[in-house]
């Protein structure tokens, strides 16, 4: 979209209030998500939960062909589609919700700096991991992707997407990398945020951010996506501090949530 | 005893010098003209051979059932008449350019004095013949490239193939057609076909690749066409201001089916599957002064199988210049933020009356070619919901019925198209219905 465009758009999403019918759509939990949509998806239901709006989540088969960009998760608000977690940020700071107002130019740059660490390193790691594996592409991705559609659309579909991720490791330059390596670069950085973490709660200190919710919901799908070898998951245990931010992430804005939301 | 040459069925006079009878070719006595009548028409004659002569590739085997007619001629006429309708059929089987038929009388040690020898000298079609055309419209362009290789294996079957590559989309049909020889009309083809559509009024985008193979045969006085078919169809938005429920029609598909008129999806394979019927009426009578009266009624339902809901791709659409007049493209019915879905089940008609161009200018020539038209038309497209009975649905097309009138001018060019203006006032509107009301333009094949 044109700049005057998105200023508009942006300047009609924010007269509306958050509606009560939000949806977020993903693919079907059960036996179609692959492990770098369903930590995409935790992290922007993460973030939605800090910032206090609510939110259904659906999944649907065809859900990334309906996301306008092609990617999962989108949200639908009022009549508003908004996919992947930079635009969904952008747009519920024009409504006027932000978890980052606190923090000054500096941090800002920051906290950008180690999202952008997050979305290059750990993001493509996975992608690589499902795709470019052997292995994992013929036992997992490559069987959970095509679930929903009859032969022989499922095995078009496939591998399909198969090349297309190949192609894009090769754009990249991830396509020389081995498996190992690609562990290690995991590994380097999870010492970075580790490192960065230290013994505050959060990323920055008291207040959680967007840099938190992205961290949370990569490293605890990490943790609990059953995967051919566990090597990936024990990379993100070695470091003690992150285990314990996810656990109390997990304890704060999701187990003990819903169980006010039950009791209410 | 002299040549006789037809060719074609031009009119031949039964008497004269035209027939290249020459008095002194003739054994025969007196040159009388009831003698030469005789001669040509009431004589016994038996045809003896029957050759076919210019075959290149063509295998002769196809071509003995079509001229195995001729053999049973029993006098003159009726081998002249036999003769021109093995040329018929020899040319219906789109293998040769032209073909002459030569009747001459037999020679040779095994002539019998009333035989005669019937060749057909025919010209093949080239083996490829091709074509290349570009097309502007719509903000695309393309380039189309055809090529056609009619005759291939020797048995008149055809393959063609068309490509065309546009700015925007891309799409090509590879075809196979082969008639069994002798019956022609029993044949079958095999298409291999990706195809792209873009449907504003729904703001949808359609990309289909497929598959599919046709049985037709006759039955009693019917042709029948069995069809099995696999599409994989990928739907999309075709601009980001798509209504959600368009956007959550997007994605892929596979459709597999079989039909007859009736089309019934799924029960071979894919994810889509339906029951799906349509049909068409027309009647028309001609009245006084050479108007014609005109009614035709079309309808149509789609009954999805098991529990997933019915596509978009699949449903019925209604409205525009060639369906309700006064109603704009397709824009009658479901809709959802100005994009239409279509229906599971509709009706419509029509009643014309076509009358010739006030004081008839251009009488006989170019003024034959338009008609005044008075028209009324009505319809309803609507979705059912299942297991109400019969009774509910009825009553749910009856209500909310669009209809409009209106009269203009009709143009047909050649047999198959038309072109039509006309002035349309639109009732029974809808909310949510796009009109036309006033002047319309349409152009197209099927007309309600």
């Amino acid at each position: 979209m044109s700049l005057a465009a998105e200023a508009f758009v942006s300047q009609i999403a924010a007269a509306e209030p958050w509606p009560e019918k939000a949806t977020l759509y993903q693919p079907l939990k059960e036996d179609q998500i692959l492990l770098s949509d369903s930590a995409s998806s935790l992290a922007v239901q993460t973030f939605l939960r800090m910032c206090g709006l609510p939110v259904q989540v659906s999944c649907c088969a065809n859900a990334e062909y309906m996301s306008p960009s092609g990617k999962v998760p989108f949200i639908h608000v009022g009549n508003q589609v908004v996919s992947e977690l930079g635009p969904i940020v952008q747009f519920i700071k024009a409504k006027g919700h932000s978890l980052s107002d606190g923090l000054d130019d500096v941090q800002r740059a920051e906290m950008k700096a180690y999202m952008e660490l997050v979305n290059n390193m750990l993001l493509t790691a996975e992608l690589y991991i499902q795709w470019c594996d052997d292995y994992t592409a013929t036992e997992i991705s490559r069987p959970r992707y095509s679930s929903p559609y009859s032969w022989p659309l499922n095995h078009i579909l496939a591998y399909q997407k198969q090349w297309e991720v190949r192609r894009k490791m090769n754009a990249i330059g991830w396509s020389g990398k081995s498996l190992e390596q690609v562990y290690e670069d995991v590994s380097q950085c999870c010492q970075a945020l580790s490192q960065r973490l230290g013994t505050q709660p959060y990323f920055f200190n008291k207040q959680p951010t967007e840099l938190d919710a992205l961290v949370f919901g990569h490293l605890f799908t990490i943790l609990t996506t059953q995967l051919t070898n566990d090597e990936l998951a024990e990379k993100v245990k070695s470091y003690t501090n992150l285990l314990s931010f996810c656990h109390r992430i997990d304890q704060t804005y999701f187990k003990e949530h819903d169980r006010e939301s039950q009791v209410s | 005893m002299g040549t006789v040459h037809a060719r074609s069925l031009d009119p031949l006079p039964m008497q004269g010098p035209e027939l290249g009878v020459q008095a002194d070719d003739m054994d025969l006595g007196e040159p009388e003209q009831e003698e030469k009548q005789e001669v040509l028409e009431n004589k016994d004659v038996v045809v003896q051979h029957v050759h076919i002569d210019g075959l290149g590739r063509t295998k002769e085997d196809i071509l003995t059932y079509e001229v195995a007619d001729v053999f049973r001629a029993k006098n003159l006429i009726d081998v002249m008449k036999k003769s021109h309708e093995a040329r018929q059929k020899l040319l219906r089987l789109g293998i040769f350019r032209h073909v002459e038929v030569v009747i001459d009388t037999t020679e040779g040690a095994d002539a019998l004095p009333n035989g005669l020898d019937v060749t057909f000298e025919v010209k093949e079609l080239r083996r490829m013949t091709g074509s290349y055309n570009t097309m502007v419209g719509n903000n695309e362009g393309s380039m189309v490239l055809g090529l056609k290789l009619p005759n291939v294996f020797g048995r008149a079957e055809k393959l063609t193939f068309q490509f065309s590559y546009g700015t925007k989309e891309t799409s090509y049909g590879l075809s196979f057609f082969k008639p069994q020889p002798g019956h022609f009309e029993r044949n079958f083809s095999i298409n291999l076909y990706k195809v792209t559509g873009q449907f504003p009024w729904s703001s949808l985008r359609e990309t289909d690749r497929g598959v599919s193979t046709e049985f037709s045969f006759p039955i009693w006085r019917t042709n029948h066409t069995l069809k099995w078919e696999g599409v994989w169809r990928e739907l999309g938005c075709l601009a980001r201001t798509a209504s959600f429920s368009v956007r959550e029609e997007s994605g892929h598909s596979l459709k597999n089916s079989l039909s007859n008129t009736v089309e019934l999806a799924g029960y071979t394979g894919g994810d889509v599957s339906f029951l799906k019927e349509d049909f068409e009426i027309q009647l028309n009578k001609t009245l006084f002064w050479d108007s014609v009266l005109s009614t035709s009624l079309w309808g149509g339902m789609l009954l999805p199988l098991g529990d997933k809901p019915s596509s978009i791709a699949d449903r019925f659409y209604l409205g525009g210049p060639t369906s309700v007049r006064g109603y704009s493209m397709y824009s009658i019915g479901p809709q959802s933020e100005g994009d239409y879905l279509g229906g599971e089940a509709f009706w419509a008609g029509g009643l014309h009356l076509y009358t010739p161009l006030p004081f008839r200018p251009g009488r006989g020539g170019f003024g034959e070619l338009f008609r005044t038209h008075f028209f009324l038309n009505a319809g309803n497209l609507c979705n059912l919901n299942y297991g109400e009975g019969p009774r509910a649905h009825l009553s749910k097309l009856a209500e909310c019925i669009r209809w409009s009138y209106g009269a203009g001018i009709v143009l047909r060019l050649g047999n198959i198209a038309r072109l039509e203006l006309n002035y349309c006032i639109p009732m029974g509107v809808q909310s949510g219905d796009r009109i036309c009301d006033g002047v319309q333009f349409g152009a197209g094949i099927r007309f309600l």
